[in-house]
């Protein structure tokens, strides 16, 4: 089932270079720890455009979260199941340059203004209206390398001086000339964008470059980039020994950043973008308001850092576990008393044994995240996104053609509940072969509204949730979500997106086998998510680039 | 240009004192002719956009009975009655799909649009081949203008766009009409009709700013991967679109007779019922049409809803593109009742669009007499995807290079063949458009 899995990203026609490439690979052997982890072609390097909440975490980890971050975001793409590897494919079009030209003359104009300069600049300029070179050079060549990730070019950092020192020259301050230079690296693709360097790797191949490799890593454990530690240990060289990778690695673990890192990877591999305005309708759903919605989407993120990150647990608990978070509007919404740790925070709850609250697929955010259907729930679209985005099992698009006609008339009185409805499509035999897919699991989730609530019945006629998933049968959504929980392609799969996650692009020919190892060791390992991220940080393929010819993309 | 060379001007605002210019306040801005500006000596401008509503049409009641010049509006097409002798109906006209699958909601919009059926997307999002009508249009017209092009979108979400060059990112949309406000009539709006002109020095600097920037193109250039080199050129691009928007800020602005500033509006909700979205477009065009009128852009689109629309009535349970699917026809009456509720409305949007554009003069005419908008959804019958006779109005005449007031049929021909018709009443220099079975060399004579 594994294999299974992993054969489904690849291209039928690259089958036999997969192999060829497997061939080769299996001579040789990483060790990295419990388990060998065979050595790969792996996949070209990329070059991703920031995300939002990539950028603004720059900003604030670079100067502090004073400085604010203005303008408009152009919207990103999910493509091949997440936004990151959407981020290998965008473009800036010009009225997103126009927008990262606005930020960066803001931005610029906060760090240098009265209030904020002194923390920024190591020196002081001679006179504030003449142009002072070496503490420009000083400021510029700082902010450039946290920015950039990496130390600037002498082409950029003249590029950078002589700019400043004309517009100090022009406008007579130093601050503006200064605040130009900063304006120029703020708006440069180098910051923009995440640009992937390539160099020849000693053991053969091609590899990232050190600065290249701590951006990635940094990134897929904090979502933000390098501090200067790490790029200390690029600069050094020790983040190319075995030992100073793993310290790096292991220091990166240890930071509060980690969470941030791992909520940004479920929100992407959860498609928790689509809760930005999200709604329901109000006549029909009145307990749904922004605040239930922000609650929804904040109660599944802690439940997640709670079970992987503080207790350890493992991953594939996520679908069972009957812990979570409270606020008073949640409370509301399962009918739970909540005392004063919920009102202006969250207070820790445990739904008792029997409830029909256990896991993530029957909390209020997986529940009401379908921006498509306002008014109702969609058992299609419940089933498809936990197809797609917790087993990483893509589900085809309908024909064009279909006709749905009577299929989810909820006014129909002959078909009362979904179940009902939805039986035209399983009856309609070029309908059938992808409902089969999709609509048991999301039957088995009727018993909970498009908000989140239980419900036993619909127009008065009792729900019947039960169905089977692959031969096994359940009764409802509890028993279906135990067998997910110990389904291969569940935890198959998170492994998967936190892979496609760190290099930014779909799978290549040949990381098959890097697969493999990773969830063999995540097996191993109790299937503790801070064990997959380590592994995949300090794995050598994590590292390598193939030649671009290899590539997929 | 010349003597508003940037590194002069940085040179001469010292300290941040600006150089004023005085201008000539015309009491009268235009020629004898009323076509031209006095000022300039330049014709009006002639303007371009689409307008797009989302889930198609139910074409017995959309399209007219008779071709040719003697025709009547039907149910769904009424409300552009006032309008009969500045719009075209185009019927018959197909998106061709030439060996690609149905994309659903994106194979008719992006082959309508680019003149190339698209092979990836589906579900109303996705990747075109070629560039959008209006990316083209703008690369052509654009010239002289602050923005190239706005884009607009009425249910507040920024990714709702059908205007792209080739790849998977659209130009995104405004949303906000106090965002929009801010960004076309805030500080850095220089009203034409003023008759001071103050080259701003911070103009001047942000040019310098990414003068520099580009400068570092070569070098990083070397750094990608052939595959990634286009994205990264698509960058400096986008650096040097704005340079020239700038450059643009630091030139007197021509006069514009009908350019009146509007007011800052007022924070509205983001929503999508059908109230809500009917309401943004209202506000979002008010500041759209004042945009043209001003010169701040020539080229628009306007997107009423996506076209997987999630538009709803309040206190509905379904969107409209649910009920294209799930609604009954009803038997009667041969459509989907609810579902046509939005699509007959959606041509009254359109007709506020352009009572709105009507309304400015401009010379002896209006802004919609120099204007040509192109309307047009994703499918004919939404329920089943079908990109036959897909629906197409063009609005406005182009300064009279556009002969209106017909129902012109296509018998099954390209669509392409009206984005080639737009393309060269607008004079553009183009002999054919699109690709494969979409391909054409015919413009449509009836109208040039």
């Amino acid at each position: 089932m594994t294999k299974q899995s992993h054969k489904r990203i690849f291209r039928p026609g690259l089958a036999a270079c997969a192999l060829a490439v497997a061939a080769a690979g299996l001579a040789v052997t990483h060790d990295i720890g419990a388990v060998a982890e065979p050595v790969s072609q792996a996949g070209p390097a990329t070059f991703r455009r920031l995300s939002e909440d990539q950028y603004k975490r720059s900003i604030a980890q670079i100067f502090g979260a004073e400085i604010a971050v203005p303008g408009r975001f152009e919207p990103p793409v999910r493509e091949d199941g997440l936004l990151a590897i959407g981020q290998s494919h965008v473009v800036v079009t010009p009225g997103g340059l126009e927008q990262y030209a606005l930020r960066a003359r803001e931005i610029s104009a906060a760090v240098l203004d009265e209030a904020h300069r002194a923390r920024y600049l190591q020196c002081a300029p001679a006179t504030p209206a003449a142009f002072d070179e070496p503490c420009a050079r000083g400021f510029l060549a700082k902010y450039g390398r946290l920015l950039f990730g990496r130390p600037l070019t002498n082409g950029e950092a003249a590029a950078a001086i002589a700019l400043s020192r004309r517009a100090a020259a022009s406008s007579g301050s130093f601050y503006t000339g200064v605040g130009a230079g900063l304006s120029s690296l703020l708006v440069s693709p180098a910051f923009v964008f995440r640009m992937e360097a390539v160099e020849a790797d000693p053991a053969g191949g091609q590899r990232l470059d050190a600065y290249s490799l701590a951006t990635r890593i940094s990134f897929l454990l904090w979502d933000a980039p390098p501090d200067e530690a790490l790029l200390d240990a690029a600069a050094d060289g020790s983040l190319r020994t075995p030992q100073g990778l793993e310290r790096q690695v292991d220091r990166m673990m240890a930071s509060p950043r980690l969470e941030q890192g791992v909520r940004a990877f479920f929100s992407d591999m959860l498609a928790y973008d689509q809760f930005a305005g999200l709604s329901k309708d109000a006549q029909i759903y009145p307990i749904f308001n922004p605040q239930l919605r922000n609650d929804a989407q904040e109660q599944s993120l802690r439940t997640i850092v709670d079970h992987l990150l503080v207790q350890n647990g493992d991953y594939r608990d996520l679908y069972t576990t009957r812990k979570t978070f409270l606020t008073r509007s949640l409370g509301a919404l399962y009918g739970v008393p909540v005392d004063a740790r919920g009102f202006n925070g969250w207070m820790p709850y445990t739904f008792p044994a029997g409830s029909p609250h256990a896991g993530l697929l029957t909390l209020p955010a997986f529940l009401m995240l379908d921006p498509s259907h306002e008014g109702r729930s969609s058992p299609t679209i419940r089933g498809m996104m936990v197809r797609q985005n917790f087993l990483c099992q893509p589900v085809p698009p309908p024909p064009a053609n279909v006709n749905f006609n009577l299929v989810q008339d909820v006014n129909d009185p002959l078909h009362k509940t979904a179940r009902e409805r939805l039986a035209a499509h399983q009856e309609n035999p070029v309908c059938a072969g992808c409902h089969k897919i999709t609509d048991p699991i999301g039957l088995a989730l009727e018993n909970y509204s498009p908000v989140g609530a239980f419900r036993a019945q619909e127009n008065g006629v009792t729900i019947d949730a039960s169905g089977k998933l692959d031969g096994a049968a359940y009764r409802n959504a509890i028993e279906l979500t135990g067998l997910l929980r110990n389904s291969p392609a569940a935890s198959a799969c998170v492994v998967q997106r936190v892979v496609e996650y760190g290099v930014g692009r779909k799978l290549s020919p040949g990381e098959e086998l890097w697969l493999d190892a990773l969830n063999t060791r995540f097996a191993q390992d109790g299937y503790r998510f801070r064990g997959l991220l380590r592994a995949v940080a300090t794995s050598p393929t994590f590292q390598a680039v193939a030649p671009a010819t290899l590539a997929l993309n | 240009m010349s003597r508003w060379n940037r590194r002069n001007v940085l040179r001469g605002a010292v300290n941040g004192a600006a150089v004023t210019v005085a201008l000539p306040f015309l009491d009268c801005f235009l020629d004898g002719n009323g076509e031209a500006l006095a000022a300039t000596g330049a014709p009006i401008p002639t303007r371009f956009g689409t307008w797009f509503w989302g889930c198609g049409i139910n074409e017995k009641r959309f399209y007219p009975d008779q071709v040719g010049k003697d025709f009547a509006f039907k149910t769904e097409t009424k409300a552009l009655a006032p309008f009969k002798e500045r719009v075209t109906v185009f019927s018959g006209f197909n998106v061709i799909l030439d060996g690609q699958p149905n994309l659903t909601h994106w194979s008719g919009i992006m082959g309508a649009l680019t003149g190339t059926t698209p092979n990836r997307g589906g579900n109303g999002v996705g990747t075109s081949l070629a560039p959008t009508l209006d990316c083209l249009v703008a690369d052509h017209i654009a010239a002289g203008t602050r923005f190239k092009s706005l884009q607009v979108a009425c249910t507040g979400q920024s990714s709702v766009s059908y205007s792209m060059r080739a790849g998977n990112t659209v130009n995104s949309s405004e949303v906000d009409p106090v965002a929009l406000y801010k960004r076309l009539f805030g500080p850095e709006f220089q009203d034409p009709n003023s008759g001071k002109f103050t080259p701003d020095p911070g103009i001047m600097l942000q040019q310098s700013v990414l003068s520099s920037v580009k400068d570092s193109r070569d070098e990083l250039m070397r750094g990608v991967g052939a595959a990634d080199r286009a994205r990264l050129d698509q960058y400096f691009t986008s650096v040097r679109e704005v340079e020239q928007q700038l450059a643009v800020q630091l030139q007197p602005p021509a006069p514009a007779e009908a350019c009146a500033i509007p007011k800052a509006p007022a924070a509205v909700e983001l929503g999508t019922t059908w109230e809500d979205a009917t309401k943004m477009h209202d506000r979002l065009t008010d500041l759209m049409v004042m945009a043209l009128a001003c010169n701040q852009t020539r080229v628009f689109h306007v997107a009423l809803s996506a076209a997987v629309s999630n538009l709803r009535k309040a206190g509905q349970s379904v969107a409209l593109h649910e009920l294209t699917h799930e609604e009954p026809i009803d038997p009667k009456l041969g459509y989907q009742v609810e579902a046509t509720y939005f699509l007959e409305q959606s041509m009254d949007v359109f007709a506020s669009l352009l009572r709105k554009m009507e309304a400015v003069r401009e010379g002896t005419g209006t802004l919609l007499d120099h204007s040509l908008i192109l309307g047009l959804s994703e499918s004919n019958l939404a329920k089943l995807h079908t990109l036959e006779s897909l629906p197409m109005i063009v609005a406005g005449t182009a300064g009279g290079k556009w002969k209106q007031g017909q129902h012109i049929s296509g018998k099954g021909d390209t669509t392409s063949r009206v984005g080639l018709t737009i393309q060269q009443a607008l004079g553009m220099p183009v002999g054919s458009w699109g690709t494969g079975a979409n391909a054409t060399s015919r413009a449509i004579s009836e109208v040039t």
